[in-house]
């Protein structure tokens, strides 16, 4: 016997934690597109998707936030530090890639600069995973070593039940076990099987993929302009990706106030690296394409032994001329024979 | 012969000879109907070619990739259309040379593939003036019809919903053929035009500066539309451009390659004194 949920509980948890004073999210649908997002009622779900089309990465790292307000006087320099609206955050329904992912920017997000945007968010957040029971053309968490069940990342683990009908729960940290002592009364006892996990087919070989791209010859090599011929330059990868945190300051405003923003920046842009002199270190879009494969998978790894990816295949599902992580490592695999 | 086959066939050629020192073309993308760009030099690789109803993105920006035109040498292109109305308006806005483009046309009605008779863009004439004949034509009605019935109110509401999804990825400029700016207005910093952040203020202001740069220019290939990873619908911004430019100057763009950009053009009997 073990613990359940069933789906029509699920709003009876909803209102119990929402009347406990804490923000529910999940994935739903919005103008058209899907996102996780706060919901009032557990119809507002769908759990049907694969993944939500947007990652979970903005409930943490939202695309632009503000910093601090200035005022500059005349004699004295007047600021006002802004920090993230505060207070507790379930998010029910978080696939494995998307929990993993934020767990593999935690060391980033630590090093030397503790960034409290980031960590303030994560502390108050109970990331609640189901684990997937189907995947599409484009899940390659296999790939990365991963499964549409691993607890990277998540406080909760909950797995379909094979009629359907809720989920098997697993409490797997001291914040998971809280948020659900809270719903207690509405788990149950039950001798339901979980349902079959996704099989997700193991596209590359990610440890050819990463020698290859250790070895010092391979940063010249031809091959990256070969794969990156078709790329256009923009940051739909980027912003979807769950695991990329570049950002830029901005100030916005005027000679004597304004406010200063921190907002997702992109190195497949060209303006990432431009110097002030107009030289730009990285002056192509392969160099550029390269320093993403390589930021991911040789030195992001190599400071915090984590590769930057967890496998939920965005970057090639939207990319609008059909490249990504996926087909670049696919044929870094086959260089690497 | 499918049509595949005698292009296949025509890139071959065309590349043995030398003709061509490239052809931009479609090849098998990772899914089924997923197509992507590939860039044939050799004629061992014609093979690689694909062409069916499933090649949609319209290819033209490729050529104004820096450095690509700038030997004087010539580059093949598969085309629509629309694509085909694109070359005419960089070649009259002075961006290429049209006598270096080889086109690979091509269209499709009711799911069927035809051939387009050419060779170079003003060979298309009669294909692009029956365009204009339909113009302003647009596949989604339905939501047309729906924002134009809006008030004003109901509309700004519409497009605040709309654009709160932004997150400036700018891949509807990176698709777009007519963005071609070596830096565009929202990269300048000295003095910074527009605000970079991707909050309401901005967000508004980058789509509605993309909407007039490219009004009058704009031929609908909706390579926007399909590359914006939040699905904003852009290309009903652009349409609704399109309209106007046509109630207001009786103009469609890239009608040929000598047509004059209808907003960076005037004449000296002008109706607006101010331009003079």
């Amino acid at each position: 016997m073990t613990k359940i949920l069933l789906i029509d509980k699920l709003d009876n948890c909803v209102e119990r934690w929402k009347a406990a004073g804490i923000t529910v999210i999940g994935p739903v649908h919005r103008a058209n597109i899907s996102v996780y997002a706060a919901v009032e009622h557990a119809s507002e779900f769908d759990f049907g998707l694969v993944l939500p089309d947007r990652s979970i990465k903005e409930l943490f790292f939202p695309q632009t936030e503000p910093m601090l307000r200035y005022a500059i006087k005349k004699d004295t320099i007047d600021t006002i530090e802004c920090m993230p609206p505060s207070g507790p955050r379930i998010i029910f329904g978080s696939r494995a890639c998307d929990a993993s992912g934020m767990a593999i920017d935690d060391p980033l997000f630590g090093w030397d600069y503790k960034d409290t945007y980031w960590f303030q968010r994560r502390n108050e957040s109970v990331i609640v995973t189901i684990a997937c029971i189907k995947a599409d053309d484009f899940c390659m968490c296999t790939s990365l070593n991963m499964e549409p069940d691993s607890t990277k990342g998540s406080d909760v683990l909950l797995r379909p039940l094979e009629n359907g009908k809720g989920w098997l729960v697993e409490e797997l940290t001291d914040r998971g076990q809280e948020a659900f002592t809270q719903i207690a009364e509405f788990l149950q006892e039950s001798a339901d099987a979980p349902a079959q996990t996704a099989v997700v087919e193991k596209k590359f070989d990610l440890e050819a993929s990463v020698a290859w791209l250790q070895k010092p010859e391979n940063f010249d090599s031809r091959f990256w302009k070969e794969i990156s011929m078709r790329c256009i330059g923009c940051a739909s990868c980027t912003y979807l990706c769950p695991t990329c945190h570049c950002f830029d300051i901005q100030d916005e405003g005027d000679t004597y106030s304004g406010v200063r923003r921190k907002n997702w920046d992109s190195c497949s842009f060209a303006l990432f690296t431009m110097h002030t002199s107009g030289h730009n270190p990285r002056s192509t879009q392969s160099a550029r394409w390269r320093q993403r494969i390589m930021h991911k998978f040789n030195y992001f790894p190599g400071k915090f032994s984590v590769n930057s990816c967890s496998g939920c295949g965005r970057c090639s599902r939207q990319c609008p001329v059909d490249m990504g992580i996926t087909e670049t490592l696919q044929e870094i695999s086959k260089l690497s024979l | 012969m499918s049509i595949e086959q005698q292009y296949q066939a025509r890139a071959k050629e065309l590349l043995s000879g030398g003709a061509v020192k490239m052809v931009i073309g479609y090849g098998k993308g990772t899914t089924g109907n997923r197509r992507r760009p590939i860039f044939i030099s050799s004629p061992d690789d014609v093979g690689r070619l694909v062409l069916d109803d499933s090649c949609i993105i319209n290819l033209s920006g490729y050529l104004v990739s820096e450095g690509l035109l700038s030997d004087e040498k010539r580059v093949a292109v598969f085309l629509r259309p629309e694509g085909i109305r694109a070359i005419n308006i960089l070649a009259a806005e002075s961006q290429l040379d049209a006598d270096q483009i080889v086109i690979f046309g091509f269209d499709v009605n009711d799911n069927e593939l035809r051939a387009l008779k050419g060779i170079h863009v003003e060979e298309f004439a009669d294909v692009i003036g029956s365009i204009r004949e339909n113009n302003p034509g647009f596949a989604d009605k339905e939501l047309l019809e729906k924002i134009e019935k809006m008030t004003a109110q109901e509309r700004f509401a519409f497009w605040q919903e709309e654009f709160a999804k932004c997150i400036k990825c700018y891949a509807c400029r990176q698709a777009c053929p007519m963005c071609y700016c070596r830096r565009c207005i929202v990269d300048s910093n000295q003095p910074q035009w527009v605000n970079t952040s991707s909050h309401s203020l901005g967000n508004f202001e980058w789509n509605i500066v993309r909407a007039f740069h490219l009004s009058g220019r704009c031929v609908e290939c909706g390579n926007c539309d399909r590359a914006c990873p939040v699905n904003i619908p852009l290309r009903l911004i652009n349409h609704k451009m399109a309209v106007e430019v046509l109630g207001a100057f009786d103009h469609v763009a890239g009608m040929s390659k000598t047509q004059e950009p209808v907003l960076a053009s005037f004449k000296k009997d002008d109706s607006e004194t101010f331009i003079l």
